[in-house]
């Protein structure tokens, strides 16, 4: 059977490095054995519980939730009908966010657990470290902007291959995703019979989801779980800087790449090429960007700095309910009732026309603008 | 240098084009596509696509008057019809205001777009099959005249062609009169469930469904169902279509089978775009988020290095060997810009040909080329949907434009032995207020002011008027008449020498007969409804105004250009054989709604990609000889 996921770059996902790859062992104790030794070589990578794996997960949705309000305020400070190669670059990465936290929702459900998608602790007080990271950086809520990009490359930046796997205070999101690999593997084979025991019935699949940077994968096997964080390692950073594959055509048209090397495409205001590596700048056509067309939100807005009952106050609170009415909703598609996810798309496109109207609305005595502030109401 | 010689040459990338551009590529054979429309329309990829949509939504939002053709360039090169352009015709004069040169007595009102991807950038979407007995008006009815083929001949076909659109619908709910067994095969399923009906549908099934109406002494009881449409919906999980494939020792198209659920099409720039209808009403004459199929999706599903496509080519005429009759060229004219009259001519070589121009080009590059008509049919039977309206205000809000145009239609009167007195006619019920007949809501906030009303007490009465308006629409079946006709004069060519269409038409009584049916049975529902009518026809301002029995109706266009070049199984009255090759050269085919012989009441767009399917094969066959 092939790839689910995007067919135009089918290698996208085998360019990341893949720590001490492992043969397919029939042998389950072998395999065992192998993870073991994987385990003394890498510390740091210590999923070796069930429980500890289902902890991982939920933190993988929370990760991949907490890049999507950063991204989507840079979407929706732009103004309609400037910036549209940037827009469609950050819009296929938004959506793709969005598909590895359903993924990660479908992993976690297949191995019995139930994923948290809402109340206070879920959502993340911008600008904040990326959830359970080393704290190496900020990410906040503001307008597009080289400043912005420049934060997004470093969210979606590649692990080279000298970082272990890294289950705590990763420094790159790989190293999180290499350790939750590891930690599938090995938790499967030392199960006794299976972990993947979570009800059919409550995975999202492609007949629900849809839009969303890809194909849902409905989890229902280590293979296929392995699949799912293939993927998401694929899309999110990609090529390693150390890999170079001649044969193999990395950039150009009708190819897909990951997070960082689009990102980077906008910071550099050019398309990379066929003949492109990942070690320099882009160098094709030239991206058309125009950093002043874009509305001046003030970074990190908070509903506080209002006062209640005020115009700003009363929309940012309407935004945050429609932000709580979207949360409850994927929280109950992840929780036994997929087929209600896909109300979320009307919910998505309220938020939208909420933030967009934030955005046009000036903050009384400076030069900004209001944005959206992402707030548990 | 030496000129390539493709395996086909095609005029037109419209659906015809694009399915048999893709078919015929994924067979192994080499393509030359020739486009009329301009450059920027054929971009299949990437920005460069997006920013041509981009340009037709902003070409849309900044007209004042939207009609289907307003997103879409006009241009003086490869002139377009444009609904905008019917006006009421003087007897005896031949009406020049647009690109149809009209002589009446009543004017031909539809339109189609003229370039990359043709009409399906401004379709509807509905996707319905014929009846059986649309395939024999004439030994049932004495209508019209027999196809050469039964539906059981086409059905295979209208599955491929169901998949290739990418039609929502629900099997089980098409219950049409005298649609007998196997019309769908056992077990069939859509590719997509059926797009979920509008409140406005709820509301009206509620009152219509199981009326009984009177017409002519017979009491007929009234059925809503839904209607299948190509947009994108919610796959169905139990079907297994994956696609169609040239079966080289079978010498036939066969479905492939496939295991994995199947995958809406999104926008040609983004597949992740529009894999799903979000419920915006602007489905005509621009999908805003792509979820309506257009032809641009199945080209980009051609075999890229064997397609070649040349954009702003015009084909003027074919050149026939005189004493093979085979088609040894196709003339066309590559013009530098839109508007310039700057132009270099070339001829295209291939093995095969193909008119895939619209069944208006088709007829008028045949008639410039003096092809294919020794039965004297070519231009003949020129026909459309004859759409009567009716609309009135609803005891309820319907709140109309929420959702695509028309996800519910009336089946009841598309077959019945009344089709030997008046045509038979599909009732959809439109999501659109009253915007086609009266451009609402333009009009509600003008009679409103006018009224002095402003304000608060404006904005109630807006409410109050648009979310109660209701259309019904009446699409009569029209009648192939060899005197409705295309024609080409000397007198009358656009500015790079090509011919513009000069149209004959007129509106027999049996269609008379069927509008003042449809109105009968239109007061009925509305009296059953409560709904108070607000419909009228007007002799001065109405281009399609006709008298019947004393009465006045309005006849608007479908969009559905059907006719002119009619299959058939007699050389001596029809233009192709059943394979849709030309009865008069070996080496020419043409495709598109021009080869059907009568219409149905089924919109022509799937039946015409179905009969292209077919006549694919017959390429393929020819080809492999």
């Amino acid at each position: 059977m092939s790839s689910p996921f995007q067919k135009s770059n089918p290698r996208r996902q085998k360019l990341v490095p893949e720590v001490d790859v492992l043969p397919v062992a029939q042998d389950k104790f072998l395999l065992v054995k192998q993870d073991e030794l994987l385990l003394e070589k890498h510390p740091k990578s210590t999923i070796t519980t069930l429980e500890s794996l289902r902890e991982h997960l939920q933190l993988a949705i929370e990760l991949e939730h907490a890049t999507i309000p950063p991204y989507l305020c840079a979407l929706y400070s732009i103004k309609e009908g400037t910036n549209l190669v940037p827009s469609a670059i950050i819009r296929s990465v938004v959506m793709e966010e969005m598909l590895h936290m359903t993924l990660a929702a479908n992993m976690l459900n297949a191995i019995g657990g139930s994923p948290n998608i809402r109340g206070e602790l879920f959502i993340p007080d911008y600008p904040t470290y990326l959830p359970h990271s080393d704290k190496a950086f900020k990410v906040g809520l503001g307008k597009f902007s080289r400043e912005a990009i420049e934060t997004f490359l470093k969210i979606e930046r590649p692990a080279a291959t000298d970082q272990p796997p890294q289950a705590h205070h990763y420094h790159t999101i790989g190293q999180f995703y290499q350790a939750i690999r590891i930690g599938l593997k090995y938790v499967e084979a030392n199960s006794g019979s299976t972990i993947f025991t979570g009800d059919p019935s409550w995975q999202i699949t492609p007949e629900q989801y849809y839009g969303g940077g890809g194909r849902i994968l409905a989890i229902r096997s280590l293979a296929d779980a392995l699949e799912a964080v293939d993927e998401i390692e694929g899309q999110g950073e990609g090529i390693d800087g150390t890999i170079n594959d001649p044969d193999h055509k990395l950039f150009g048209d009708d190819i897909e790449y990951a997070h960082y090397f689009k990102f980077n495409e906008i910071y550099h205001e050019r398309f990379y090429t066929e003949k492109d590596s990942p070690q320099s700048p882009p160098s094709g056509n030239k991206i058309e960007v125009d950093w002043s067309g874009v509305y001046n939100m003030q970074p990190n807005p908070k509903m506080r700095q209002y006062k209640k009952d005020s115009e700003l106050w009363n929309k940012s609170y309407e935004f945050n309910k429609a932000y709580m009415a979207l949360l409850d909703n994927l929280h109950r598609a992840f929780n036994g009732k997929p087929e209600t996810i896909v109300e979320s798309a009307i919910l998505m496109y309220k938020l939208k026309y909420l933030a967009v109207e934030l955005m046009k609305t000036p903050v009384e005595g400076g030069p900004y603008t209001a944005g959206p502030t992402f707030e548990y109401v | 240098m030496e000129e390539k010689v493709y395996d086909v040459v095609i005029a037109g990338s419209g659906i015809s084009g694009a399915i048999l551009a893709k078919t015929l590529t994924n067979a192994g054979k080499s393509v030359l596509v020739l486009e009329a429309g301009l450059a920027e329309g054929i971009e299949l990829d990437g920005p460069a696509a997006q920013k041509t949509y981009r340009g037709y939504l902003d070409r849309y939002y900044s007209v004042l008057a939207r009609v289907p053709n307003s997103p879409y360039p006009a241009i003086k090169d490869a002139l377009t019809a444009n609904v905008l352009d019917i006006k009421p015709l003087k007897p005896g004069v031949p009406s020049t205001v647009g690109y149809l040169v009209q002589e009446g007595p009543s004017p031909f009102s539809s339109d189609c777009v003229r370039g990359a991807g043709g009409t399906t950038l401004h379709w509807l979407g509905t996707a319905l099959r014929m009846l059986p007995n649309d395939f024999r008006i004439y030994s049932n009815y004495g209508q019209g005249v027999d196809w050469p083929i039964e539906y059981r001949h086409l059905e295979p076909y209208y599955e491929m062609a169901e998949n290739e659109i990418g039609v929502a619908g629900e099997v089980a709910e098409q219950k049409i009169p005298n649609m007998g067994e196997g019309f769908f095969r056992k077990g069939y399923v859509f590719p997509m469930q059926k797009i979920p009906q509008s409140y406005l549908d709820i509301k009206v099934k509620e009152r219509m469904e199981n009326l009984e109406v009177q017409l002519n002494e017979k009491e007929y009881t009234l059925t809503c169902i839904s209607t299948p449409q190509g947009r994108n919906s919610t796959p169905n999980t139990s079907y297994d279509i994956a696609g169609v494939k040239w079966d080289k020792a079978a010498k036939k198209l066969v479905v492939t089978k496939s295991n994995e659920t199947y995958e809406p099409v999104g926008a040609i720039w983004n597949p992740h775009t529009g894999q799903r209808c979000e419920g915006n009403a602007s489905c005509v004459p621009i999908c805003p988020v792509q979820a309506k199929y257009n032809a641009l999706k199945t080209l980009k599903a051609a075999t890229r290095d064997k397609l070649c496509i040349i954009p702003q080519a015009v084909v003027s005429n074919l050149l026939i060997n005189k004493e093979t009759k085979a088609i040894e060229g196709m003339v066309y004219k590559v013009y530098k810009n839109g508007d310039s009259s700057e132009y270099t001519t070339s001829i295209a070589k291939g093995r095969v040909y193909v008119l895939a121009a619209n069944a208006i080009e088709n007829s008028k590059i045949l008639l410039a080329s003096n092809a294919a008509n020794s039965s004297d049919q070519v231009g003949r039977n020129l026909m459309d949907h004859l759409v009567l309206l009716t609309w009135g205000s609803f005891p309820e809000k319907l709140f109309p434009y929420r959702g695509p145009g028309s996800t519910t239609n009336i089946p009841t009167f598309r077959d019945g032995e009344f089709r030997k007195d008046h045509a038979a006619w599909i009732s959809p019920l439109d999501n659109w207020g009253w915007s086609w007949p009266t451009f609402s809501p333009g009009s509600d906030v003008s009679n409103a002011m006018n009224q002095n009303k402003f304000g608060k007490q404006l904005r109630q009465q807006i409410n109050d008027v648009i979310s109660r308006q209701i259309l019904l629409h009446f699409e009569c079946e029209q009648i192939p008449d060899p005197e409705n006709r295309v024609m080409i004069c000397e007198k009358y060519k656009d500015q790079l020498g090509n011919y513009l269409p000069v149209i004959r038409y007129s509106v027999s009584d049996y269609m008379r007969r069927s509008f003042e049916a449809a109105k009968k049975v239109s007061d009925q529902i509305f009296k059953a409804c409560s709904v108070c009518d607000t419909t009228s026809y007007s002799k001065e301002f109405d281009p399609g105004f006709v008298e019947y029995n004393g009465k006045g109706y309005s006849y608007r266009g479908a969009g559905h250009i059907v006719g002119t070049h009619r299959m058939g199984s007699d050389k001596n009255c029809s233009v192709v054989d059943t394979d849709m090759r030309t009865w008069d050269h070996g080496n020419l085919f043409l495709a598109g709604c021009g080869n059907m012989p009568t219409l149905g009441t089924s919109n022509p767009t799937l039946t015409m990609a179905a009969l292209t399917f077919k006549a694919a094969e017959a390429i393929l066959n020819q080809l492999e000889k």
